[in-house]
């Protein structure tokens, strides 16, 4: 099982990396390369920092050709992590309005809220649905780490799990080969790594 | 509903993991010591957060520091905040690249505010923790930088209304006097500051045992509840503690520790 981590020069990959070896995934790469990223068996997108000057980076390296080719038609399986899940959406108003990969029809919108702190940041429980493959074995609302100001809208056929925190929000989806979660897995603990294994397992 | 959380500080000089009294330091062992003898990877599966701070007196390494907080990313699957010496962009990049989720600024945020407006701007506020060092003389409560060693002119809380105005995500203060004292928290100055500032707020010096991490967890202006106390949690103090503080009815995440 080799896993590649799509490398566009955002993000926090060390805690990542050092998750999927705790659960066992030794396999693991972080590249742009198309050959790299085509011989994987799954991928994750990471990412922290802002949606245009992350998708600006996945243009420049012409991620978005190979990710759509490798996702959509060859079916790969990929997790998005926190702006790597928003960047799969179908566009962001972060730094102005900005075209996502649109591998699902979602759109990503700041929280609006007065009386709450945003970024949103720390654990939060989350509400997850019966038959998702992501939540497999764990424990009912199981907490996991956030932070983050924006939030992708909509619910429309991709089983989302949800959070709440000024509003009901999506905190995870999962949808054929795509899922994708708000959250960080690598930074949320036995919860966190229950999920990874998931991913690896069930996708 | 968003969780509190239960926070731990390792206190860093020159590769070695220190237990700090009163801020005087008394070397433990170094990260192997850490990870083999103090089991630290098992410890670390009952905390929330993870706080690394480079105490070394006199001339730091932050690339040494840095080295250290990129191996200990393998032994926590949490949030880790590393600071201690951050005089520069670049230093606390450094940090950011070596695994660190958060930084934490103590003495830059008096003498040089305005690489403080950068780094918040870069690196946005949720990732700064502001720490604060203070200690009581003569019912004053006095405000020291530089690892406990520089006196400043403001009082504590003048001082943390001015650290609210700089845009930080969080405040981490520390009582000079209670750290590593095992006697309970500083209730006294907590609770005359907590409500009167907007930010989430660590509290750290001087919890011994769990009764301590959960009469901090009560208090609503809390966020968080720290130790760095090496010896009072040692084995399996901290995942025993976690355990008792979530029956208790506390808001903190809820994993399985052991497993």
């Amino acid at each position: 099982m080799r896993l590649v981590i799509v490398d566009y020069g955002m993000g926090n990959i060390r805690s990542i990396i050092s998750s999927l070896n705790y659960i066992g995934v030794s396999d693991v790469a972080v590249s742009s390369n198309y050959d790299i990223l085509k011989a994987s068996d799954k991928l994750i997108l990471p990412g922290v920092g802002s949606f245009g000057k992350a998708m600006n980076r996945i243009k420049e390296r012409n991620l978005d050709a190979y990710l759509h080719e490798f996702v959509i038609d060859y079916k790969k399986p990929i997790l998005g992590i926190c702006l790597g899940m928003q960047l799969m959406g179908k566009s962001s108003n972060e730094d102005g309005d900005n075209d996502g990969l649109g591998f699902v029809e979602n759109s990503v919108r700041k929280f609006e809220t007065t009386t709450f702190k945003i970024p949103h940041v720390g654990f939060n429980q989350v509400m997850v649905t019966e038959d998702s493959r992501l939540y497999s074995g764990l424990n009912a609302n199981p907490d996991f780490y956030f932070t983050h100001s924006y939030r992708m809208m909509g619910e429309a056929n991709i089983n989302p799990s949800f959070c709440d925190y000024s509003e009901k929000f999506i905190a995870s989806f999962e949808k054929d080969n795509i899922a994708g979660v708000q959250f960080h897995p690598e930074l949320s603990q036995r919860n966190g790594l229950n999920l990874l294994k998931n991913f690896i397992d069930k996708f | 509903m968003l969780r509190k959380r239960i926070i731990f500080t390792l206190i860093y000089d020159h590769e070695y993991f220190m237990q700090s009294r009163n801020f005087r330091l008394q070397k433990v062992g170094n990260l192997t010591w850490l990870e083999r003898n103090y089991k630290f990877q098992e410890i670390a599966f009952s905390l929330d957060e993870l706080i690394v701070l480079d105490a070394t007196k006199g001339k730091k390494s932050i690339e040494m520091f840095a080295t250290t907080i990129s191996k200990l990313v393998n032994d926590a699957f949490i949030p880790i905040a590393a600071g201690g010496g951050i005089r520069s962009v670049e230093d606390a990049e450094l940090l950011f690249r070596s695994g660190a989720d958060k930084i934490v600024l103590n003495s830059i945020l008096l003498e040089d505010p305005v690489l403080v407006e950068v780094l918040v701007k870069t690196y946005g506020s949720q990732s700064i923790v502001a720490s604060v060092d203070y200690k009581l003389n003569n019912g004053t409560e006095e405000v020291y930088i530089h690892d406990g060693s520089v006196k400043i002119e403001m009082e504590l809380e003048g001082y943390l209304k001015y650290i609210e105005s700089l845009n930080v995500g969080e405040i981490y203060l520390n009582s000079i006097d209670k750290d590593g004292t095992g006697f309970g928290y500083d209730f006294i100055t907590i609770n005359n500051i907590k409500d009167k500032i907007n930010l989430p707020l660590i509290i750290a010096g001087g919890a011994g045992n769990e009764k301590h991490l959960i009469d901090g967890l009560k208090l609503s202006g809390v966020s968080a509840v720290a130790t760095a106390n090496l010896f009072n949690f040692i084995g399996d103090g901290l995942p025993i503690a976690r355990k008792h503080i979530i029956n208790s009815g506390e808001n903190i995440a809820n994993w399985d520790v052991n497993n």
